[in-house]
């Protein structure tokens, strides 16, 4: 992989950084977009890829995409497939009303909208609940409506595993990028190597933490962490805030995987837990 | 789409023309693109959907004096637009002014009271004149301007309604022109004290009118420490009764002509009766003295491309895009339009506004040139906004001189 | 010359800041991006295929007034031609922009505001690629005066811009093409030719100016330009943000 590049508005994109051209084509993710050169003496027009945003340019040749990485700290807008943790402001007759971010208008999701739900096996979700789900919709223009989901609709499956309410455990808040860059650590192509995007610090705590029971973490693209050890027995409490910790110093701060180490060393150290 | 000519008369086959009026107002761009570029074969000039050249300003009508309780007014109108203005002079005392000093009035005034005489002389103003008219003017506030558009003007606006953003945004470029044009003196608005002079001669002068008054002053300058006891303050509003685009040209060429027909009242301190008296005899009142004649000229630019934010193109580079223009002589692109009224204004970003003024040897001199809201107009573009604007000006000049 | 310093995302709650600060003029900005907003009280007055771009300037130590109204005018006109309102999830909706004049000498009612405009734009386009907006190019701003001897003075303070005979703020895009210009005092059109020219080689450098080697030495170097400012304050926090992955490469 060449250097990173730093692209912004109305820069193009080197033709070089593209992965080399296959027979499938080119995905563009966000803040890029195709423009055509109008050229003067012939009809047909060569195209140019540009940034719309500042960003790092992010290439994979395996599934032949290129993308611009934005600032971590950036507002999460809703995106369908997206899995985010939501928190349940109010219920109406079909659908429980959800905040995935603050200060915008609600989400729905709809009442039957989980894994076995029928109008009397419904969970009764009361304001402050918790839910994972994934973004079914995100609807057109001004004033539309958000849709979530907490199970597939074509298997009725909560599809990924861990769908639906989350119950006991703690929130953390982290930036967006921080939660985007967790997903992909945790997604199953990225198995291979531990030390995807630089991210250590769960395999590290997943590590020192074996010995008391382990814990459950749920990672939501709208930039929440929802992390749950009940299984630690007293030391509950004390083992969620130090994974909370961890992860938000991570952000925070920035850290490399070295740190990342020490880090969780230094915090579990203080809380008397390793 | 049935047309009006369809549903009076059903048994003919429905036609699929509209009228003008109705293509107007549901393809806007398309109907004024229409006028601009002929077919090639038509033999017929670019023409605006208003009948207009491109660089043909609108027929300006002024009349002076129109409002009889102020001391000066003049009522503008620019093809639909029509702007009025008054202006009203109120006295301030120092004494009101907190931050005034007996010291920074006298003294610093002394030596050059002598110029009033031939004050009508432009070059030779000294640099420090210069700067205590502009100290003030500006720090005194002594200028006042207000703009409103008021209800009924054009459709959007409503009753009781706030000062609109564009007529709080007017009233600031109205009162930055002032400003920055220096078009008042500071002395028209002093109103001084003359210490009556030892000598019989100079106490009689006294009560005369207050040029003779300075006449005296340069032979005794030393001897009299003369005292500015008051200002004038100019009360400016502009009221837009009828807008139909550019209320910039129309409130500034208001402001102008009301200023060059205001009277101010001969006034001066009298020592008995600690007040300022006004004299009521109108012989006795003086004009304002202008410095020159700054004439507003606004342009918007008319994209042929209507769909150009919606094409995803590339923006070429500048370097790129004047080669180009230059090799293809293809259709004619955009359009800069002068004076350009409501209609012409809701379809274009771009806009340019000149203030220009013509120096005694009739070269341009340039008081304010902006232009925001696109990227197509560049220098050669200006240059030739900067001649037309200064045409607009011999035309406002007789316009004005006849009012 | 001391070159303006500005730094991204400085704000926690809103979706894109900056600040920015001028040494030479002395003025000290912070600006805050939110977008894309609803704006539910004036519905039927959005645009229906693009965003709605609502500028707000706060004074330090006044309310806003009449100037202030002027000058977001301005900088709305010219920051909608720099948005892409039509990207996915922007029409209908709003991009609203806060910029509050932190430091520096406030400007009097009827003063000129010319003299805070570069600081202004240069805070704003900073916030907005903070928050992601997407935009068509990026552009730099310069302010210049004309002394009364003639002399072109970049960056004025604010008693040499009342001294100055005129004033003048540029703004070019990544492009070259002039996106502002707001000229006042008393200039022809020669003098303002001379200005645009030493405007280009601020923003852009000398080398696309095309008359490259008449140009004075110590705005040549790249760092001095203020596009290249621009640039250099995203990848110092692309760099900050990015670390783990910039430097496991």
């Amino acid at each position: 992989m060449s250097t990173p590049l730093i692209l912004l508005p109305g820069d193009e994109v080197p033709s070089d950084y593209l992965p080399p051209t296959k027979s499938n084509p080119l995905k563009l993710g966000p803040g890029l977009r195709l423009l055509s050169q109008p050229t003067a003496s012939s009809k047909s027009s060569n195209h140019v890829l540009t940034a719309t945003q500042a960003g790092l340019l992010a290439t994979d040749a395996k599934r032949n995409t290129v993308s611009l990485q934005s600032f971590s700290n950036r507002r999460y807008i809703p995106t369908t497939n997206d899995l985010v943790i939501a928190q349940i402001h109010h219920s109406s007759v079909d659908y429980f009303h959800c905040m995935v971010t603050p200060h915008t208008a609600h989400a729905m999701l709809g009442q039957l909208s989980f894994e076995g739900a029928t109008k009397k096996t419904r969970p009764m979700l009361k304001q402050g609940d918790l839910v994972y789900a994934r973004v079914l919709s995100v609807g057109v223009g001004a004033g539309a409506e958000v849709e979530l989901t907490c199970v597939n609709p074509a298997t009725g499956k909560a599809e990924p595993g861990g769908l639906g309410p989350l119950v006991g455990g703690m929130v953390f808040d982290v930036s967006t990028g921080m939660a985007a860059r967790l997903l992909r650590a945790s997604s199953p192509s990225a198995e291979k190597s531990d030390t995807v995007d630089g991210l250590v610090v769960l395999a590290e705590l997943g590590k020192k933490l074996e010995s008391l029971g382990g814990f459950e973490i749920a990672v939501g693209r709208n930039g929440k962490i929802w992390v749950d050890c009940s299984n630690a027995g007293e030391s509950a409490v004390k083992v969620t805030v130090a994974i909370g910790q961890c992860l938000q110093s991570t952000d925070e701060r920035n850290l490399d995987a070295a740190d990342q180490k020490k880090l969780v060393t230094k915090i579990l150290r203080g809380m008397k837990l390793a | 789409m049935a047309t009006p000519a369809a549903n009076a008369a059903p048994s003919v086959s429905p036609s699929l023309s509209l009228p003008p009026s109705q293509f107007a107002r549901l393809q806007p761009h398309a109907y004024l693109l229409a006028h601009l570029s002929p077919p090639p074969a038509s033999n017929q000039p670019s023409i605006r959907a208003n009948g207009r050249a491109p660089s043909q300003f609108r027929v300006t009508s002024a009349n002076a004096g129109s409002l009889t309780h102020t001391n000066g007014s003049a009522v503008v109108r620019i093809g639909d637009t029509t702007a009025v203005c008054g202006v009203r002079a109120e006295i301030l005392h120092t004494d009101d002014i907190a931050s005034w000093s007996v010291s920074s009035s006298s003294t610093s005034n002394s030596n050059k009271r002598r110029r009033l005489g031939e004050k009508t002389t432009d070059e030779d103003e000294g640099q420090d004149e210069n700067e205590e008219d502009r100290a003030h003017i500006e720090d005194l506030n002594l200028l006042v301007p207000n703009l409103s558009l008021s209800t009924g003007c054009a459709p959007g606006f409503t009753p009781g309604a706030p000062p609109s953003a564009l007529a709080q945004s007017l009233s600031h470029q109205i009162l930055s022109l002032l400003h920055s044009t220096r078009l008042i003196r500071a002395d028209d608005l002093r109103i001084w004290y003359q210490p009556p002079n030892l000598g019989s001669e100079a106490l009689e002068r006294h009560n005369e009118s207050q040029q003779m008054e300075i006449d005296a002053g340069q032979g005794s300058e030393e001897s009299d420490p003369q005292e500015i006891k008051a200002f004038w303050v100019l009360y400016i509003d502009v009221m837009i009764i009828s807008l139909a685009g550019n209320p910039f040209d129309a409130a500034w060429a208001a402001v102008l002509a009301a200023l060059r027909d205001t009277k101010l009242p001969k006034a001066w301190w009298d020592i008995d009766n600690e007040t300022i008296i006004c004299s009521d005899d109108i012989s006795e009142a003086s004009r304002l003295s202008l410095r020159g004649l700054p004439v507003a000229s606004s342009f918007c630019v008319f994209e042929a491309d209507a769909a150009a934010g919606w094409r995803a193109v590339v923006i070429p580079d500048v370097n790129d895009q004047k080669a180009q223009n230059q090799r293809k002589k293809g259709p004619q692109q955009k359009w800069i339009l002068a004076d350009p009224d409501g209609y012409e204004e809701g379809l274009s970003q771009e806009r340019a506004t000149l203030v220009v003024d013509k120096a005694k040897n009739g070269k341009n001199v340039i008081l304010k040139m902006e232009k925001h809201g696109g990227w197509s107009v560049d220098t050669e573009d200006l240059r030739q906004l900067v001649e037309i604007s200064g045409q607009r000006w011999d035309e406002m000049k007789r316009i004005l001189d006849q009012c | 010359m001391v070159e303006p310093t500005a730094s991204l995302s400085t704000l926690n709650r809103a979706d894109g800041s900056a600040s920015y600060k001028c040494p030479a003029t002395g003025y000290d900005v912070l600006g805050s991006v939110n977008a894309p907003i609803e704006l539910p009280a004036r519905r039927d007055a959005l645009k229906p295929e693009d965003a709605t771009i609502e500028v707000f300037v706060k004074p330090g130590n006044t309310t806003a007034g009449v100037g202030e109204r002027y000058v977001e005018g301005i900088l709305r006109s010219v920051l909608t031609e720099v948005v892409l309102g039509r990207e996915r999830g922007y029409p209908r909706r709003g991009v609203v922009i806060t910029l509050a004049i932190v430091g520096g000498g406030s400007v009097e009612r009827g003063d000129s505001y010319l003299t805070v405009l570069p600081a202004l734009l240069h805070t704003s386009l900073l916030a907005l690629l903070s928050a992601s907006v997407p935009l068509a190019m990026t552009f730099s701003s310069a302010l210049l005066g004309v002394t009364k001897s003639g002399d072109i003075v970049r960056d004025p303070s604010a008693a040499d811009a009342k001294a100055a005979s005129s004033l003048h703020v540029l703004a070019f895009s990544s492009k070259g093409h002039l996106l502002l210009n707001e000229s006042e005092g008393c200039f022809d059109f020669d003098t303002w030719e001379l200005i645009r020219e030493r405007a280009v080689s601020i923003c852009r450098g000398a080398a696309v100016s095309g008359t490259g080697e008449d140009v004075a030495m110590g705005e040549r170097s790249n760092d001095a330009r203020l596009d290249g400012f621009v640039r250099e304050t995203v990848e110092d926090r692309l760099h900050v943000d990015y670390a783990w992955k910039i430097e496991s490469n």
